[in-house]
């Protein structure tokens, strides 16, 4: 008999994750564009002015308008969670790959320093690393990259570990392709279920890190808006009277972040439910 | 059992070494070293170079390695020049408040996630489920210091039900238990938001899971009220893996505690660590890495062997 597979049944959650995605990166990426806007133009006469018709989320101390702040600071914050979870991906995929291809003393060992790693506090890496190569966005991007790889390494291992015992890898190697081959061409791509869900979180994760950073001031640097910094700042603007400011900055990052969690465990639920029916 | 922590405690011996490599490797890497933050951006090259042999800088790096750790192994985790002391004693006078922070933030976070991944477990598929998991996935989401700061705003400065930051009133010149308390409520929520929606998640699969097996089904088929079968039976299973989770939750709540010493002014390990960072103070920051690395390593062995000690089965060999 043939169990009988259950699709990925879209989740009620999971689908209104899906389009606030979806309308979070479109809102961030043409709003600005459409309407020309500039993220840095101050307006001293109207600072710190309540939310009008013409300022729909109000100005901050500079008189910036903070809407168009939010959707250029969304750019910033999504590409830094994208970027990083890139990177993180790649480091991971790359290091779980060999240490599980290979096995023994190689995994061992490429395991033992991961094993090292965990135990040093991923904030307290960052903020060294953060701190030691202050500047750009880029450096931002790889730094919490660089720090976050470890979770994706060792569940691609896990992967790996089993996918290496299937037949098409012997097939492969009888028809003489060599190890970088069998991994990347054969290996990693059937891991590509694994590969997927992580980096929805490690997205999520690295938001919450630029975010974090941003606050112990060592993320992106003003006058670059970022939806961390905008936020930290609106703490402070808070003893001014600026109510307006501290909501929508946390509200952006509290709904993508949980759109991301929530795709995420969709993600991972419905595979484990595919693997379930063969 | 003997034999057992004996070898973990000598497999925990290269963990701390790769730390202290890894640690010293980062800090060696920074562009400008110690010697450059002491003297200044723009000392004369000669001051830096001074400086530089006066703290051994100039030596090469291998034998800086093999000088710090020599002095690690007899007790010595260096000297702070930026804070004129050593930071041994730096990391004494703050690591007993981080401790009592994350212990604080630990009883709470079980306090609030293993009833409440239980009542779902018992009731899942229904609307509370549905609404605790929701609730559960926007606290994992929220920015740690977004939520440190609606609490002071809420509880602080609005209700004026508990003091905004630090460590106790400075009016108090003794210890005051109940000042202590008062001051650490708040921020030991904090740090529990971090691990409460995690846990809470894994008590509710586990409990789902062991619901399934058959003795749980044995014990609702004699008769059992549910709540025994639930509590005296499932739970106690249920908790048995969650102890691993505990151990290999310590690193995240020290870096939790960066975050919410810095909100709340809480003199404690991770308030030092951000100032190193920003000093570049780099023998406080290798010294408290070190300290971290064997406290999580420490953490994890502790689970381990409680483990063995709850669950019999376990074999040692």
């Amino acid at each position: 008999m043939v169990p009988k597979r259950r699709g990925p049944k879209l989740t009620g959650v999971a689908r209104a994750g899906l389009i606030w995605i979806a309308l979070a990166i479109l809102a961030c990426a043409m709003i600005p564009l459409l309407f020309g806007l500039h993220s840095n133009l101050t307006d001293v006469a109207n600072a710190y002015a309540a939310p009008s018709w013409h300022h729909p989320l109000g100005t901050d101390g500079l008189g910036r308008d903070e809407m168009t702040r939010l959707l250029i600071g969304g750019r910033v914050t999504l590409a830094v969670g994208a970027v990083a979870a890139a990177v993180a991906m790649c480091i991971g995929t790359i290091y779980g790959a060999l240490a599980g291809f290979y096995g023994g003393l190689i995994d061992g060992l490429l395991m033992r320093l991961v094993d090292v790693f965990m135990s040093i506090p991923t904030l307290f890496l960052l903020l060294f690393l953060a701190a030691l190569f202050k500047g750009n966005l880029i450096t931002l991007m790889i730094v919490i990259g660089a720090t976050s790889w470890l979770n994706p390494a060792r569940l691609v291992r896990g992967e790996v570990l089993t996918l290496k015992e299937r037949l098409y890898v012997e097939a492969a190697r009888a028809v003489g392709a060599d190890d970088a081959r069998i991994i990347f061409r054969h290996v990693v791509p059937n891991a590509f279920g694994t590969v997927v869900t992580t980096t929805t979180f490690m997205v999520a994760t690295a938001m919450l890190a630029e975010t974090a950073l941003s606050y112990l001031g060592i993320g992106v640097r003003a006058p670059m808006p970022s939806w961390g910094n905008l936020l930290s700042s609106a703490q402070s603007d808070l003893f001014a009277g600026a109510w307006w400011l501290i909501l929508p900055p946390g509200l952006a990052i509290l709904l993508t972040v949980c759109a991301l969690n929530f795709v995420g465990d969709w993600l991972r639920d419905s595979r484990d439910a595919g693997m379930v029916g063969g | 059992m003997t034999t057992f922590v004996l070898r973990r405690l000598l497999q925990a011996i290269p963990t701390l070494i790769g730390v202290g490599i890894i640690a010293f490797v980062l800090l060696h890497i920074a562009p400008g070293g110690p010697a450059i933050a002491l003297a200044g951006e723009n000392a004369a090259p000669a001051r830096v170079a001074q400086i530089s042999h006066e703290l051994g800088l100039d030596k090469p790096p291998l034998t800086q390695l093999y000088i710090w750790f020599s002095g690690l192994l007899h007790g010595d985790l260096g000297y702070s020049y930026q804070r004129q002391a050593s930071v041994g004693s730096l990391i004494a006078q703050r690591l007993p408040q981080t401790l009592l922070l994350m212990g604080s933030a630990l009883l709470v976070s079980i306090l609030i996630a293993v009833p409440l991944g239980v009542v779902q477990a018992a009731r899942r598929n229904t609307a509370f489920d549905r609404i605790a998991s929701i609730a559960v996935f926007v606290a994992w989401s929220m920015p740690t210091f977004w939520f440190g700061t609606l609490l002071i705003a809420i509880f602080a400065v609005s209700l004026r039900w508990f003091p905004v930051g630090g460590l106790q009133t400075i009016d108090t010149a003794s210890f005051d238990w109940p000042t202590r308390i008062a001051h650490l409520l708040l921020p030991a929520a904090t740090l529990a938001i971090i691990s409460v929606a995690g846990w809470s998640r894994y008590i509710r699969g586990s409990m789902i899971e062991q619901l399934r097996e058959d003795y749980a089904r044995t014990a609702i088929a004699k008769g059992l009220a549910p709540r025994a079968v639930l509590f005296r039976h499932v739970l106690r299973n249920a908790l048995i893996p969650f102890i691993t989770i505990l151990g290999t939750s310590l690193p995240a709540l020290f870096g939790g505690a960066i975050i919410t010493e810095q909100i709340f002014a809480y003199p404690g390990m991770g308030q030092l660590f951000w100032q190193s960072a920003t000093d570049r103070d780099f023998s406080t920051l290798l010294g408290m890495t070190m300290i971290t690395g064997a406290l999580v390593v420490l953490g994890n062995l502790l689970a381990d062997v409680l483990y063995g000690v709850v669950d019999p089965r376990v074999r040692y060999d």
